[in-house]
């Protein structure tokens, strides 16, 4: 594997990491506050699509 | 450690490795710093510079086997690591690359070397600090070269994206930046290590209590010292495959931090 591969690997890797933790930890504590359920999932997929966003324009556009 | 565990469980009932066994006691005294990877930092440190003093000793034009044997390593981190990421201004960052490397792969083949045998990143401090030093090194690059406020300007503020966006992935970035890049860098020599030492003790521990066993359990393992056998050449693998992500991700970082745009 080249290093350039190796490093748009490990950046893929770490963005989505943190999409899910940010956006799925604001939506943890918003459900603990406001007592709801579901907010935590939305979070999740609003954290996973940011990060696809984010690595798409780092690496996809051209 | 293991001895005491097995007789207090008399009647041979086989004690699976677990995480207790990284938590090794004194070599003497009572306290925490005389413990065997203290130890084996100290060692790996001493090999690490007595090897290369001494093949760089007498360097001549047509080196001897030693010389090129430090050489050989030296050249794979100054060309292979740091010249080819990092680009024109690398050499500043070879001694650093090239200790990282030397350290944590020394530390990592302490795991297979016999007699020795704990990999020192198994613990999981050492990978902390080690990261540690890359995210102030890193950071600290890109704040000097670019000057804060434009460093951090680059890091949380894309170019060429609408600005609603931003909400969306300027937490992202702070966040993998500040502390997935370091954690993710720490975590991954540790867990490798971590869960290397463990499969080797599974079945060579395995191997040994089956000897102990019935006639056709001795029958079994061979197979299972087999198999410790061959794990501990590909434990050999991913202990140079995880010191050159290691250092490969640390200038790639350095090289990230300096760049204009990355």
């Amino acid at each position: 594997m080249s290093n350039r591969e190796e490093n748009a690997m490990w950046s893929i890797f770490g963005y989505l990491l943190s999409g899910l933790l940010f956006w799925g930890g604001i939506g943890y504590g918003l459900d603990k506050w406001l007592g709801t359920a579901y907010l935590t999932l939305i979070g999740l997929l609003v954290g996973i699509s940011g990060a696809i966003y984010l690595v798409w324009l780092r690496f996809g556009r051209q | 450690m293991r001895d005491l565990l097995r007789s207090s469980s008399e009647g041979g009932g086989f004690v699976p490795p677990s995480s207790g066994d990284f938590e090794l006691p004194p070599i003497f005294g009572d306290n925490v710093y005389t413990t065997k990877p203290i130890a084996l930092v100290f060692l790996s440190v001493i090999l690490i510079s007595a090897f290369f003093i001494i093949s760089s000793r007498k360097a001549a034009v047509v080196p001897s086997k030693l010389q090129f044997a430090g050489e050989s390593v030296y050249t794979f981190v100054r060309n292979d690591l740091a010249k080819d990421v990092i680009g024109h201004d690398f050499l500043r960052f070879v001694p650093y690359l090239f200790t990282l490397f030397t350290f944590i792969l020394v530390n990592n083949l302490f795991g297979i070397i016999p007699l020795l045998q704990f990999p020192t990143m198994s613990r999981v401090s050492f990978p902390y600090i080690l990261a540690l030093t890359v995210y102030l090194v890193f950071h600290y690059v890109g704040i000097r070269k670019q000057g804060a406020i434009k460093y951090f300007k680059e890091i949380m503020f894309m170019p060429g994206v609408p600005k609603a966006a931003y909400i969306l992935i300027t937490p992202l970035e702070i966040l993998t930046f500040f502390l997935v890049r370091p954690l993710t860098l720490s975590l991954r020599l540790f867990a490798n290590m971590f869960a290397g030492h463990l499969l080797l003790l599974v079945f060579i521990l395995g191997g040994e209590h089956l000897l102990q066993g019935v006639i056709g359990l001795k029958l079994i393992s061979p197979f299972a010292f087999a198999i410790g056998i061959v794990l501990t050449f590909f434990e050999f693998m991913v202990q140079c495959l995880q010191a050159y992500i290691f250092t490969l991700l640390a200038a790639l970082y350095i090289a990230g931090a300096l760049a204009d745009e990355h």
